[in-house]
């Protein structure tokens, strides 16, 4: 794995980082797979409104676009095993391996691996979830403490993890129809329509709307955040979103001294002064 | 001066117009009963007894350019023998027209297409000769059909839509009227395939097929153009694929008239559930399909009575993107709300 230092200093400013260059070229090439499928597949979705056609004939209209259609799908399904055998190997030589070098490699310890990977749900999370509550309902001035992966962020992976699932099973029989009602009832392929326009349609908008706000839309990242690209966070950001990793960091990087207060603790201490 | 600049202005243009006159007058075949000296004009109507507009403007370019070119205006209107002439009874497409069909050289009539339909599923009588319940519901020649325009079809390098030059040069070896040429090619290439589109077809069938009274009356399971439309072969018609099967592709027994229509619980009929596999895995849809493809609920709705397990499958994802979105949402609003004043909070009394 390539090694880089959590921390980049640049203008003076502190950056962290988040993802590596093949987490970004990943997620690059699921972004536009996914921003292709919808253009594509939507306007079949909703065929009788006044835009479908327009969308439609930018990819070449009913005789290009489903292949187009085909062609991005076919790349997710491929990004997919791929990403899925990333994770095996990520798994399997980072903790798999040490553990078996250590001679501790028992069923119970595996299932503690899968239990303790930075995206799997946690109880950490239900009390993030619920401070979030606090806060958005002004009971508080604090944004709950993050950590490395937020709920958020938990959630846009694994709805889309999800979504491929559906989506791409479904896609696949439809595509294949002929071999696929070799084996199963020609019913197949109306559940398949449906799981397929359905879900995919909850994975756009969900997207579109969730995604795009928590890490472009959003006050404080407007109008578009960057660690996608260059894979570095700024410390605002940290600090407002993944605060207990933020302090975890700096205390590795030996900057104790320069860790800074949650925004909502700075308002509550100078309202508390203000008192005194 | 003016005067006489405005003069000269106004003789060019027309001239202009008499000379597109001339043009369009040679263009076409002779109107012989000299009817297009009043049905020319564009706005030529009157409002009948049943207060409809009715429109009596022959658009002379469009009907040449159709199927029935070749008749004259007298052979469809036969009680028409003067100009000016009373109002007419509505076409009968059973007349015998003055075209002489070439395998029998009698003279051509829609008949055959009448007796197919009279024994099909949309005949006015059943089968023991009575009239049947609704009988006024079932299709005459024009609830279907109007005048139909060629679509001439071009195979002499790559398929496309239009009269090929390259192929037109072989005819004029032996054969020198143009006009017949121009006629008998297109009249030859628009019937070797399809007439209409997929679209224009379902378009046509939704006309009763659709209608909720028809549906009703006549006990129908489905609103099957609508439904038909939900399915990718229906999404793609509506954005004017040609190849993707219609109505008449998979209700019709295939080598035979769209006239010879059979319910589907007829045996003889194409989706009668013993020949249903067939529709599918002919040579140009599906070959090698397996015959289960065809219980593909192709008129599948969501609907609770018609198909339910369709129905509370949708409502499962309708339920789920709305129990994941509208959170998500809530909490974007929230968030939205809260920046605008990150200080405020409310704090309990000590």
């Amino acid at each position: 794995m390539e090694q880089h230092s959590i921390i980049k200093i640049q203008d003076g400013k502190k950056y962290f980082y988040r993802f590596t260059m093949n987490q970004r070229i990943q997620h690059i090439i699921l972004a536009l797979a996914v921003v292709t499928l919808v253009l594509t597949g939507m306007p079949l979705k909703f065929y009788d409104t006044s835009w479908a056609p327009y969308i439609y004939s930018l990819f070449g209209g009913i005789k290009a676009a489903p292949i187009v259609h085909k062609i991005a799908g076919s790349i997710l399904l491929v990004l997919f095993l791929y990403h899925v055998a990333y994770l095996c190997y990520l798994i399997y030589m980072y903790q798999i391996v040490p553990l078996r070098k250590k001679r501790r490699l028992t069923a119970g310890n595996i299932l503690k691996i899968f239990a303790g990977l930075p995206l799997i749900p946690n109880l950490k999370d239900a009390k993030d979830i619920r401070d979030l509550m606090k806060y958005l309902f002004f009971l508080t001035n604090k944004r709950p403490d993050g950590a490395r992966f937020t709920w958020k962020e938990k959630f846009d992976y694994w709805a889309p993890f999800w979504g491929m699932v559906i989506i791409g099973l479904s896609g696949l029989v439809m595509w294949n129809k002929e071999i696929a009602t070799h084996i199963l009832p020609g019913e197949i392929i109306n559940f398949s329509l449906i799981a397929h326009s359905d879900e995919a349609l909850l994975a756009a908008l969900f997207l579109f709307i969730w995604h795009w706000y928590n890490v472009h839309f959003s006050m404080s990242v407007f109008p578009m955040g960057t660690a996608f690209i260059t894979g570095y966070l700024p410390e605002e950001l940290m600090i407002e979103e993944h605060y207990d990793y933020y302090v975890e960091c700096m205390k590795q990087s030996g900057l104790e001294h320069e860790i800074l207060l949650p925004h909502g603790v700075h308002a509550e201490s100078s309202h508390e002064e203000g008192k005194a | 001066m003016k005067f006489l600049t405005r003069a000269g202005t106004i003789t060019c243009y027309f001239l202009i117009l008499i000379i597109f006159t001339i043009h369009f007058s040679t263009a076409y075949a002779a109107d012989i009963g000299n009817c297009l000296l009043c049905h020319k004009y564009p706005g030529i109507s009157r409002v009948d007894q049943d207060g409809k507009l009715r429109l009596f403007y022959v658009n002379e370019g469009i009907f040449n350019n159709s199927v029935h070119v070749k008749v004259k205006c007298e052979g469809c209107h036969t009680e028409i023998k003067e100009i000016p002439h009373q109002p007419v009874k509505k076409v009968d497409c059973l007349t015998q027209c003055h075209i002489i069909e070439p395998s029998t050289e009698k003279k051509f009539s829609h008949k055959n297409a009448s007796d197919f339909l009279s024994k099909s599923v949309h005949s006015k009588t059943d089968n023991t000769g009575k009239s049947k319940k609704f009988a006024e519901d079932m299709p005459t020649c024009k609830s279907c059909h109007d005048n139909p325009l060629y679509r001439p079809l071009s195979f002499f390098k790559t398929v496309r839509y239009g009269v090929s030059e390259a192929s037109l040069g072989r005819c004029r070896v032996c054969h020198s009227s143009e006009e017949f040429i121009y006629r008998f090619y297109n009249h030859i290439t628009t019937r070797l395939h399809k007439s209409r589109n997929p679209l224009n077809i379902a378009q046509v069938c939704s006309r009763c097929h659709d209608d909720a009274q028809v549906i009703a009356r006549h006990k129908l399971s489905t609103r099957a153009v609508y439904s038909y439309g939900e399915t990718y072969h229906g999404k793609a018609a509506s954005f004017l694929d040609e190849q993707v099967p219609d109505c008449l592709d998979c209700h019709v027994n295939r080598g035979e008239s769209v006239h010879q229509m059979h319910s589907h619980e007829d045996p003889q009929s194409s989706t009668h559930e013993s020949n249903r596999a067939n529709i599918c895995s002919n040579m140009e849809c599906h070959p090698g399909s397996s015959p289960k493809l065809a219980s593909y609920k192709v008129h599948a709705e969501f609907n609770l009575d018609q198909s339910p397990v369709q129905y509370y499958f949708t409502l499962f994802f309708i339920i789920l993107t709305g129990g994941t979105l509208l959170p998500l949402m809530g909490i974007i609003f929230l968030d939205c709300l809260r920046r605008l004043f990150p200080d405020a909070v409310i704090r309990r009394r000590k």
